[in-house]
């Protein structure tokens, strides 16, 4: 039901003031009947939840002992005991869980309230315009809230609805709220769904406002890397998520033809936002195609690299993911600093409203390290013009900035391998040993672990000597980052209702053996190169694979044998054997979207306020898994669990576990997994499908054989099962050098057997396991925890239920 | 003269002060004569054995000497079976492996009960950390036991770090063998 807000005055009545908050009328454009939980408050969807952590128990690995939230404290909670509140360590660790959700949730919902306020003042009202291949224009809007919107405007209420949600959910973390664990983790996937919603405003007001495409498989190609960053001409660097600055510094430098003189490049998700734009088929505000002029420098675990690399001239920061020291970082090399948006301030003065060439001149002669200027268009203007003017004026400071060759030596022969460095570098990278075998002139382990540092720049704070390691790896890998040039396919947006119509079936029936999603941040345990070599593993394997943020730009930076990065080796379809860069993490909302369109387009699901039977749907149906192999932030937290609540797994790296929580099942527990059969409500046992909901893998071989595990659904036919079982057993085989030891629970009818290991399974199913083999018909007789069945129709929700036996 | 495994008991990530309970470091004799006087002790082995490989030989043997099982996480079952060992050596990971670890109604790998010691030895380090935490709060009729060359503040008993002293490192791992033989 759509609501019509609005007020009017009795003219009659002297006074007296009638305000009506909403006239409820029936949309006629859509036909599909509101569905039961439409805006669905905290404890609407909680038996949803229940059923989900009734399977995948909550696991805590607490990253504290102690609570310190309150007066009282600090408390010890050691072995489970209680605070002087009542509330124990699951407790404890539980409300810090949602906390960490709701930060992330927050950073979405909050970049999404910024960028509805900024396209409405700049561009005006905008028909939500989704191209004629997407007609489910808005998934989750319309699964959690119940409206397809029709402008931009219409965000406006999932907005609204969001904010309460938020609200409410962080009232209950304050001490004498909530005190239960399991009732904190329904939260937490509560502020996960709303967190998938936020995402979703965020990226659609942004693709129709700017122009972006619209699921297109042949977005183009954009470059990446340091090295693409043009010396020869100002530098202005875009830093953050929220793309409204740096967007008006492109349209400037287009406005004045200032490309010759100013290369714009994005950090983390701007950078990929800012080449989005104008490549789109909708209505045309901004210049066409403009976002291919822009470079992508880089994921923010490079942040610190870059600067050190002495390749930009300004920065323009606006907002999440942005290190609290930029502005320390810039100062000390003399790099203009300008903050746009006011969730980032550092200390600095507010120019907003001053004249723009005043601000440029305080900049350009480093009476200020940076500003803030609230206004995206004078702060565009002042970035540009900043960049171009400073220029000259930082060549000295530029070439100082990198060590030389004497300076290095003295340098690598003042460590005193206290090994203190290595106490505190997360992945546990040996710096003395990199120092000693500089002083011997071989920097190869200089250059094999640059990848692998995260950039956080802890070994400098500790080090005796006050060594610059971080730029000491700049010096060693200076000709790298000058050929660090690679392509990258801009974020395409949202999947096509039409992509979804050819591959629905084969991802239900399991004949696509999964969709694997690479999300998230760049804190990987052993380098940027795992994000490609993850990607290509299936990708060749010819699974669906769509990829987000960091993980996108990461995997970009290496190539085939052929010099081809993994953009130009595969094509941009959803579809087997093809990759999709879906967008910024803002876009990972469409990743939501995808499995929504699966219930809706090709089952015919009702998915409108019907968030429960969705997400049950997918849970039983929809063979993906999702992997953030670099998380480190909040927002990974609350992606991952939004992601949870709508029944998809996800892998995470073990840096992770500082996330404290982890849902997890228990296969020796047969009640854990009976379902429902829809056809006529009686119970089946199910093999264990998919077997957890977020979990910690110490490794890539690891993770991928669970992702691999993970995709198996209890929907999959005899034919799908074989080809999921076939390449978690190729997987096993290949990294592990064995078949995994739990495949026999997987297999419910001889013909879903791999045919590479079929006749040493069956013998292996009889002699070890027990089964009745009938070696005359080659079948099972007897053994699997359940028969194939092709018109199973699982569910865990009772209204589901058609024909009651 | 033996090593001496109580000294520097300083997490190794610098920051992991969890709270008033930290493990204490032992002499290698003390550390194995508990392991030595457990009744279904498990040994739980992590991927860093591969930058080390020398360690899957010693896993073996410590392994051998009490008739141990072994839970090879991540992917460190290569290494076994590169070395033609596959006696009670289970492929699990560490996440889900700790997960059954806090239930004390599991009946462990091999279906005989839940343990009462369990050894971690060459797991990532903040991995295994947050592991011994989940157990030290949710399961503490689990002795945790660290042979890593870390400090592990989270375990119950601990060598403290010999992350640069590979020779004392391996040292301290052969008498651990040598008392498990006696």
């Amino acid at each position: 039901m759509a609501k019509l807000e609005g007020s009017f005055t009795v003219e009659d009545m002297k006074n007296v003031q009638i305000n009506i908050g909403a006239v409820v009328k029936e949309e006629e454009e859509w036909d599909q009947p509101m569905g039961p939980f439409p805006k669905p408050q905290i404890a609407t969807l909680r038996d949803w939840d229940f059923k989900i952590l009734n399977r995948y128990r909550i696991f805590y690995a607490p990253a504290d002992d102690t609570c310190t939230l309150c007066t009282y404290g600090p408390c010890d909670l050691t072995g489970n005991k209680r605070g002087a509140c009542g509330i124990d360590m699951a407790g404890t660790c539980g409300k810090i869980v949602l906390v960490a959700c709701l930060m992330g949730t927050c950073a979405h919902t909050a970049h999404g309230r910024h960028l509805y306020h900024w396209t409405l003042d700049k561009f005006g009202d905008m028909k939500f315009d989704m191209g004629t291949d997407i007609l489910v224009t808005a998934p989750l809007t319309e699964t959690i809230i119940g409206i397809r919107p029709k402008s931009l405007k219409d965000f406006g209420k999932a907005l609204e609805y969001c904010e309460e949600q938020i609200t409410q959910l962080l009232a209950a973390t304050h001490t004498g709220q909530e005190g239960n664990y399991v009732d904190f983790e329904s939260k937490a996937l509560h502020a996960g769904m709303i967190d998938s919603l936020g995402k979703e405003i965020c990226d659609m007001l942004q693709i129709v406002a700017y122009n972006m495409p619209r699921g297109d498989p042949n977005a183009p190609l954009v470059e990446i890397g340091m090295g693409t960053l043009d010396q020869n001409k100002a530098v202005l660097i875009a830093y953050g998520h929220n793309l409204a600055a740096g967007a008006e510094a492109m349209f400037y430098t287009e406005a004045n033809n200032l490309w010759d003189k100013v290369d714009i490049g994005g950090v983390c998700c701007t950078a990929i936002d800012l080449t989005r734009i104008g490549e789109g088929m909708g209505e045309k505000k901004v210049p066409d195609m403009v976002g291919t002029k822009a470079k992508v420098v880089g994921a923010i675990g490079w942040w610190r690299k870059m600067v050190r690399a002495g390749i930009m001239d300004t920065v323009m920061i606006d907002e999440q993911c942005v290190w609290c020291d930029a502005l320390k970082d810039c100062e000390e090399r003399k790099i203009p600093l300008i903050a746009t948006n006011d969730k980032i301030m550092l200390g600095l003065k507010d120019r907003t409203n001053d004249p723009v060439d005043e601000i440029v001149d305080d900049l350009v002669n480093f009476r200020v390290p940076g500003v803030v200027i609230l206004d995206p268009v004078k702060a565009g203007e002042v970035g540009v013009k900043t960049a171009i003017a400073v220029k000259p004026k930082r060549a000295d400071i530029k070439n100082k900035s990198v060590l030389t060759e004497d300076e290095f030596k003295k340098l690598v022969s003042s460590c005193t391998k206290c090994n203190e460095c290595a106490f505190v570098c997360p992945p546990h990278i040996r710096i003395s040993h990199l120092m000693e075998e500089a002083a011997k002139g071989n920097l190869e382990p200089f250059s094999s672990t640059y990848e692998v540092c995260v950039g956080c720049g802890r070994c400098e704070q500790v080090c005796r000597q006050d060594l610059p390691i971080l730029k000491m790896y700049e010096y060693a890998n200076r000709e790298y980052i000058r050929n660090q040039k690679f392509k990258m396919r801009a974020g395409r947006g949202p999947v096509r209702d039409t992509e979804i119509r050819a591959v629905g079936a084969p991802i239900v029936l399991g004949t696509i053996p999964g969709v694997i999603a690479l999300v998230g941040c760049s804190n990987y345990p052993n380098g940027t190169k795992e994000a490609y070599d993850i990607a290509k593993e299936f990708v060749d394997r010819g699974y669906i694979v769509v990829t987000t943020g960091c993980m996108a730009m990461d995997m970009s930076l290496y190539t085939d044998a052929d010099g081809k990065t993994i953009w130009e080796q595969y094509p941009g379809a959803f579809d087997g054997r093809n990759i999709c860069n879906i967008g910024s993490c803002v876009a990972n909302a469409h990743i939501h979207g995808a499995a929504i369109k699966v219930a809706t387009i090709f089952a015919h699901r009702n998915h409108r306020a019907n968030y429960d039977d969705i997400a049950d749907y997918i849970l039983s149906k929809v063979g993906a898994c999702g992997i953030a192999w670099g998380a480190y932030s909040q927002k990974a937290a609350s992606i991952a669990t939004g992601v949870n609540r709508i029944g998809v797994p996800v892998v995470v790296q073990p840096h992770s576990v500082i996330y404290r929580r982890a849902f997890l099942s228990r296969t020796d527990v047969p009640e854990d997994w009976i379902v429902i059969d829809a056809r006529d409500g009686s119970k089946v046992r199910i093999e264990p499908a998919p077997e957890h909901m977020l979990y910690v893998a110490e490794t890539k071989e690891e993770a991928m054989l669970m992702m691999a595990k993970l995709c198996f659904r209890p929907s999959d036919n005899s034919i799908g099962r074989m080809i999921k079982l076939t390449h978690y057993c190729d997987i096993s085989m290949k990294y592990f050098g064995k078949l995994p030891d739990d495949w026999p629970i997987f297999v419910r009818h001889a013909s879903e057997l791999p045919l590479a290991w079929k006749d040493q399974m069956m013998k292996e199913l009889e002699e070890k396991y027990g089964w009745k083999i009938d070696w005359k018909a080659k079948k099972i007789v007897e053994g699997p925890i359940r028969p194939a069945d092709v018109s199973f129709d699982p569910t865990n929700i009772e209204r589901k239920i058609r024909v009651r036996k | 003269m033996a090593v001496d495994t109580t000294k520097n008991p300083i997490p190794f990530e610098m920051a992991q002060i969890p709270g008033p309970e930290m493990a204490k470091t032992y002499p290698v004799k003390v550390i194995g004569a508990i392991i030595k006087k457990a009744k279904r002790p498990l040994l739980v082995v992590g991927a860093e054995l591969f930058d080390d490989p020398i360690m899957f030989d010693k896993a073996i043997e410590i392994a051998k000497a009490k008739n141990m099982p072994i839970a090879a996480t991540a992917h460190t079952v290569k290494g076994f079976l590169e070395r033609g060992y596959m006696t009670n050596v289970y492929t699990i990971g560490l996440h889900p492996l700790t997960n059954y670890l806090r239930f004390k109604d599991w009946k462990g790998l091999d279906g005989q009960g839940q343990y009462d010691v369990v050894i971690f030895m060459g797991i990532f380090y903040k991995f295994a950390n947050a592991m011994f935490s989940a157990l030290k709060h949710f399961n503490r009729d689990i002795k945790r036991i660290s042979i890593d060359r870390y400090y592990h503040v989270n375990a119950d008993m601990t060598f403290g770090n010999l992350a640069f002293d590979s020779a004392g490192y391996h040292e301290a791992i052969d008498e651990l063998i040598a008392i498990l033989k006696k």
